[in-house]
């Protein structure tokens, strides 16, 4: 060891994150590959199978996008949020909670106007998720309490506050063995606009429109990423360092709680543990994966949305839906074990 | 005499507390080597879930404790390669691991769901129903023991030997140990094998003796409740076994509190342990001036300047 | 006893097209205190590198204790006894004094370490329990520890780098004094690198002096060589002022009144009753040992501070307690002297910090053009001859001088009235310096106040039409452009008023 060392390189080509993803996402299919054998099924065909169930027709296609929509919410909320290089781990609670916001209004509300309606719940969706964030936001902005640690647990507090409504006071007595609030009302059902296509999937591309403008062309997400680089130079530019990352937070929780509300509004119709299946820690991954980068979140997220489907649906043939999530996570590994050979090289030391 | 009912808190809480225990202490000596692993989840289901293979398998209960602690140190070797000597993010690698430890765990147990143990951890006496607070501590099974000596031991070793503060020093300030002639990237590698392998025992335990079957996803965020109670513990071992021993307790409370005639929610109850925690981390951070106990260069990766 | 422990011979080093050694050769014998002198960036640091393994030399020989090393790794130089003491401190905080002595795989002392402690910390004056946490230790005793290390360590040649630099005076005694008895009575080779004259004649037995990365002077004897003799072997010879500084001044610009600044956590007086002003065209030099306030004086003029006594003025227009952007405002500049980390923000691109003083000129709030931000980059980099390759890299793949034009550049196009410049040569090679230079005298020829904060005797005499001195927050003598001279203000530097 002592006669290498790692330099960085100094020129990293900008499609470094996509080639790490190709090569992460072929690693990835060979692992599957490889289980799938031990495992006596046939690769080829489990994964044509998974590709047509999930892409092949327009119906599985649809309900791809729809899957994708939580995963490209929240991850844009964690790439709007690292911009100042801080962590959420909490989005899967930001999602709990911005169902809960939704279910809250819609049960207290008082317009009538279904359009309208919508729209209001899917804005009390963003809040919930900024208020789950909330705590986190201000421990870590004002006093440096660690957010990885306080987003981390807002995850129990969020879903247990679930548990305890759907149990509690929202409980729905006709839903017995699974326990859930009641139905909301089919006028506030989100339309479909193409075939199943969800009306979530469009403001999902809205989002990303704005995250991207956000993160990128705008003078907040540039005075973001100045104060992430260095706050001392924040405050020497003259740019509110705390303040920007406060609120950077908080959009940033927004994005996923408004995930949970289309979840609630467009798919699940009633709040449970259902309304999210862990989209909030795939989302951590959908972003780290592309490097914070908006588009890449969306492209990616559709991707992994249609893995979860052709997934969840292998699971009639007798391979396990696990395997989705094995591909998953072992692209992210891949992916960041060749990203160090894009960044670094190894050396050896020269002789005297 | 003690009430029956109060017996069986005990029992409970004692048993919880182990499980959480052992896992958090792992990740108490991972994360003091400045390596923060977010995996324990995912490194508690591999382990549960391959020790329970080997029981059923084998039905030679110490091998299956040892074939889940080492493959939960083999796992964790995965997050230490990426972190350790590739210097990724520790923060996406450890959830990489949880959820990949969730998913290989589901689908290597897919076979052995809902199979019926026939082994069992020994305990030291075999007294099924204890009546006073030393038989229950009796009835604990070795496991139960075992957390006890790697609590004591791992404190002292932490405190009082040159092992223990050279590890510490390699969290505190990597490029001060370096230049002391310790060797970091070695210990780090190590320190997170070893959380694996505890891991790896709370997994066992889980399996063979807590609940004892197979089923998906039956860790429950108990590793993330570990990685709590590390915090809670202010990264003493000491302290996080008394925070075990309370999250513990919620833990068995919440399906009793009825037969006591509490008037406690209890889903309320247990939220509480994980406010609990968010308000101890906040006070520490802001009254102790970030004297928190926690390692300064955690999740910080050790480069050496060379040139 | 003649030998030499340690033999450095046409040792080389080249960083990219900067040379920063050549040809030097370095002895060391036992048992003797040496000095190694020399400005910033004359290659000490760069030498001591390479004695500790941390670089490999271009050409030349290496022998220690007679051995030839083909290739020095810092683990062989540790094993051979070398050790060094860098100016930030390499010990662990939260640790005790007794945990950062023993942990090391080198400790001679783990089985009578009590013994050794007395020992040494009696040589030190050091009177404090092994049982301390360093974090509440006070900067000279931190010190102390880590020399003590070395010696825990087994390191029979120990290099200090600038020892004093944050040593009271009568801490800086009592080091002389202990490093004496290590030299005689543990017979240790001890290296002082420094830039400060003070001590160093008293300090050491023989010296050796580097100049722009080259050996001007090797193993003289200390005591018989003057002050100005070394200053000479130093500086080179008595720089020709190629800066006239005949030019037209203008009205006051920037002017500092009564400025007084405690530490809001020990109350010890950081700045004591600052004043002076500035004229449109002159450059005001500070010379100063750092640490002695010049820090914290930049950051209340340049607003990053809003809380202290006194005022600040600029062009007449009092802006005491008052924001980083009122100053720009008023066409203030401010070159910081962490160019990465304040000027600069690291890990972010060439192009976002490029426009880090002006982005938020542009017309709507909301948005950032990206034709109007690379304008503005491309626009510097033919001004200024900024080598910046790819806009959207990391700031930190520029070379040190091209990161300093570019944070120049971005702080003077557009042509400032006031310009606070803090240290901004430092660590850059010569013609990066020679382009700042010329920067600043441009500046000052347009009728800009410029005061430069600098450590650089050779670049405030250069620059300065007027040169105050401060010392432990106070400026205690200024000089007039006819009235400077390296002598006399090397003493004030010291603390004495000559």
């Amino acid at each position: 060891m002592g006669n290498f060392f790692l330099s960085k390189k100094q020129n990293v080509s900008e499609l470094s994150t996509f080639y790490s993803f190709l090569i992460g996402f072929v690693i990835a299919l060979m692992i599957g590959t490889i289980i799938l054998i031990i495992q006596e099924k046939n690769p080829l065909e489990t994964f044509s199978l998974m590709f047509r169930l999930s892409l092949g027709s327009v119906n599985s296609f649809t309900s791809s996008l729809n899957k994708a929509v939580p995963l490209i919410l929240a991850g844009l909320g964690i790439s709007i949020i690292n911009s100042v290089k801080f962590w959420n781990i909490g989005a899967e609670g930001q999602i709990f909670f911005g169902a809960i916001a939704v279910n809250y209004i819609y049960i207290n509300t008082q317009v009538t106007n279904s359009t309208m309606l919508i729209f209001v719940l899917l804005i009390s969706g963003f809040v919930g998720g900024a208020i789950c964030i909330l705590i986190p936001a201000i421990t870590k902005v004002f006093f440096g309490v660690n957010e990885i640690i306080t987003t981390l647990l807002t995850n129990y507090i969020a879903i247990g506050i679930t548990i305890y409504l759907i149990n509690g006071p929202w409980k729905d007595p006709g839903s017995l063995n699974f326990p859930a609030a009641e139905y909301i009302g089919e006028e506030v059902y989100l339309p479909t606009i193409f075939g199943k296509l969800s009306f979530g999937f469009i403001v999902c591309i809205t989002f990303t429109v704005i995250a991207f403008y956000l993160k990128n062309k705008s003078i907040f997400g540039y005075e973001l990423r100045i104060a992430g680089g260095s706050e001392l130079t924040a405050i020497y530019a003259g740019i509110n360092a705390k303040q920007k990352a406060f609120i950077a937070m908080l959009i940033g929780g927004g994005f996923a709680g408004l995930a949970g509300g289309i979840e609630l509004l467009g798919q699940t119709h009633r709040l449970s543990t259902g309304i999210s299946q862990g989209f909030g820690y795939t989302a951590i991954i959908v972003a780290a994966i592309t490097g914070m980068r908006p588009i890449g979140i969306f492209l990616v997220g559709c991707l992994f949305g249609a893995l979860s489907i052709g997934g969840s649906v292998i699971q009639t043939v007798g391979v396990s839906t696990y395997i989705a999530d094995i591909i998953q996570a072992s692209t992210l590994m891949g992916a960041l074990i060749s990203q160090f050979f894009f960044n670094y090289e190894i050396k050896r030391k020269e002789n005297a | 005499m003690l009430d029956i009912q109060l017996i069986g808190l005990l029992n409970a809480t004692l048993q919880a507390a182990t499980l959480l225990f052992i896992a958090a202490l792992g990740e108490l000596i991972t994360e003091k080597s400045g390596i923060l692993n977010l995996g324990v989840e995912g490194m508690i289901a591999i382990g549960a879930v391959s020790g329970f293979m080997t029981a059923i398998n084998t039905e030679n209960i110490y091998l299956a404790i040892i074939v889940g602690i080492l493959s939960s140190a083999a796992f964790a070797s995965i997050h230490a390669l990426v972190t350790v000597l590739l210097k990724q993010d520790q923060t996406v690698s450890g959830l990489i691991l949880t959820i990949l430890g969730l998913a290989l765990s589901s689908l290597m147990g897919k076979e052995y769901r809902g199979k019926k143990l026939n082994v069992k951890i020994e305990s030291l006496s075999n007294n099924n129903e204890p009546s006073n607070f030393i038989e229950v501590l009796m009835s604990q099974n070795i496991v139960f023991y075992i957390a006890l000596i790697l609590m004591i031991s791992v404190s002292y070793l932490l405190q009082n030997t040159l092992f223990g503060r050279r590890l510490q020093a390699v969290g505190e300030d990597s490029k001060a140990a370096d230049s002391m002639g310790l060797k970091v990237n070695r210990t780090q590698f190590i320190a997170t094998c070893i959380g694996g392998a505890f891991a790896g025992l709370s997994g066992v335990y889980l399996t063979l003796s807590y609940v004892p079957y197979w089923t998906d996803n039956m860790t429950s965020g108990r590793g993330w409740i570990a990685l709590a109670l590390v915090i809670f513990g202010g990264w003493k071992p000491y302290r996080t076994a008394l925070g075990a021993l309370l999250f513990g307790f919620l833990e068995a409370l919440v399906p009793r509190l009825q037969t006591y005639g509490f008037d406690l929610n209890p889903y309320i109850v247990k939220i509480t342990p994980y406010i609990i925690t968010i308000f101890i981390l906040v006070i520490l951070t802001i009254y102790k001036g970030g004297r928190t106990g926690a390692p300064k260069n955690i999740g910080i990766p050790f480069f050496r300047e060379n040139r | 006893m003649n030998e030499n422990i340690l033999e450095l011979r046409n040792i080389s080093k080249s960083f990219g097209e900067t040379k920063a050694l050549n040809n030097v050769d370095f002895y060391l014998r036992k048992g003797t205190i040496h000095g190694l002198l020399g400005e910033n960036g004359a290659g000490k640091t760069s030498l001591m590198n390479i004695i500790s393994g941390l670089y490999q030399p271009d050409r030349g020989t290496i022998n220690i204790h007679s051995r030839k090393i083909n290739k020095l790794t810092p683990e062989i130089a540790y094993s051979l006894g070398i050790g060094m003491v860098h100016q930030e401190f390499r010990l662990i905080d939260s640790f005790t004094i007794e945990d950062n002595l023993k942990l090391s795989k080198a400790n001679i002392f783990n089985k009578n370490f009590d013994d050794a402690y007395k020992k040494y910390s009696d040589i030190f004056s050091l009177n404090t329990d092994k049982k301390r946490i360093i974090a509440d230790l006070s900067v000279g005793e931190k010190q102390k520890i880590e020399i003590m290390k070395l010696i825990f360590n087994n390191s029979d040649i120990m290099l200090l780098d600038e020892p004093t630099a944050v040593l009271t005076p009568q801490e800086t005694e009592q080091l002389k004094i202990a490093l004496q008895k290590l030299a005689i009575e543990d017979e240790k080779t001890i290296v002082i690198i420094t830039h400060k004259l003070k001590e160093i004649k008293e300090f050491t037995e023989a010296l050796f002096v580097m100049k722009n990365g080259e050996m001007v002077s090797k193993f003289i004897d200390s005591k018989s060589t003057s002050t100005k003799e070394l200053v000479e072997m130093m500086m080179g010879e008595a720089t020709t002022y190629t800066v006239k500084k005949d030019n037209i001044r203008s009205e006051i610009k920037l002017k500092v009144e009564n400025v007084s600044l405690k530490d809001p956590m020990t109350n010890i007086k950081i700045l004591e009753d600052i004043n002076f002003e500035i004229q449109g065209g002159e450059i005001l030099g500070i010379a100063g040992v750092s640490g002695n306030g010049q820090v914290e004086l930049a950051n209340l003029i340049s607003g990053i501070n809003k809380i202290y006594e006194g005022k600040v003025l600029i062009k007449n227009e009092d802006v005491t307690g008052e924001g980083v952007k009122s100053r720009k405002k008023l066409n203030f500049a401010y070159i910081p002297e962490n160019r990465l980390g304040v000027g600069l923000a690291p890990g972010v691109s060439v192009i976002d910090n490029s426009v880090v003083r002006e982005y938020f000129k542009t017309k709507t709030a909301l948005h950032l053009s990206k034709s109007k931000t690379n304008k503005y980059l491309n626009n510097l980099v033919d001004k200024f001859s900024i080598k910046s390759g790819n806009p959207k890299a990391e700031i930190s793949t520029l070379s040190g001088g091209n990161m300093q034009k570019l944070l120049m550049g971005r702080e003077l196009t557009i042509n400032p009235e006031v310009i606070l410049a803090s240290q901004p040569t430092r660590g850059l090679d010569v013609n990066s310096v020679d382009k700042i230079h010329q920067l600043l005298v441009e500046q000052r020829n347009n009728g800009t106040a410029i005061l430069l904060i600098s450590e650089d005797l050779d670049e405030l005499f250069k620059l300065s039409n007027r040169l105050l001195v401060i010392f432990e927050g106070k400026i205690i003598q200024s000089f007039e452009t006819g009235e400077m001279d390296i002598s006399k203000v090397g003493l004030a530097m010291a603390g004495i008023n000559g």
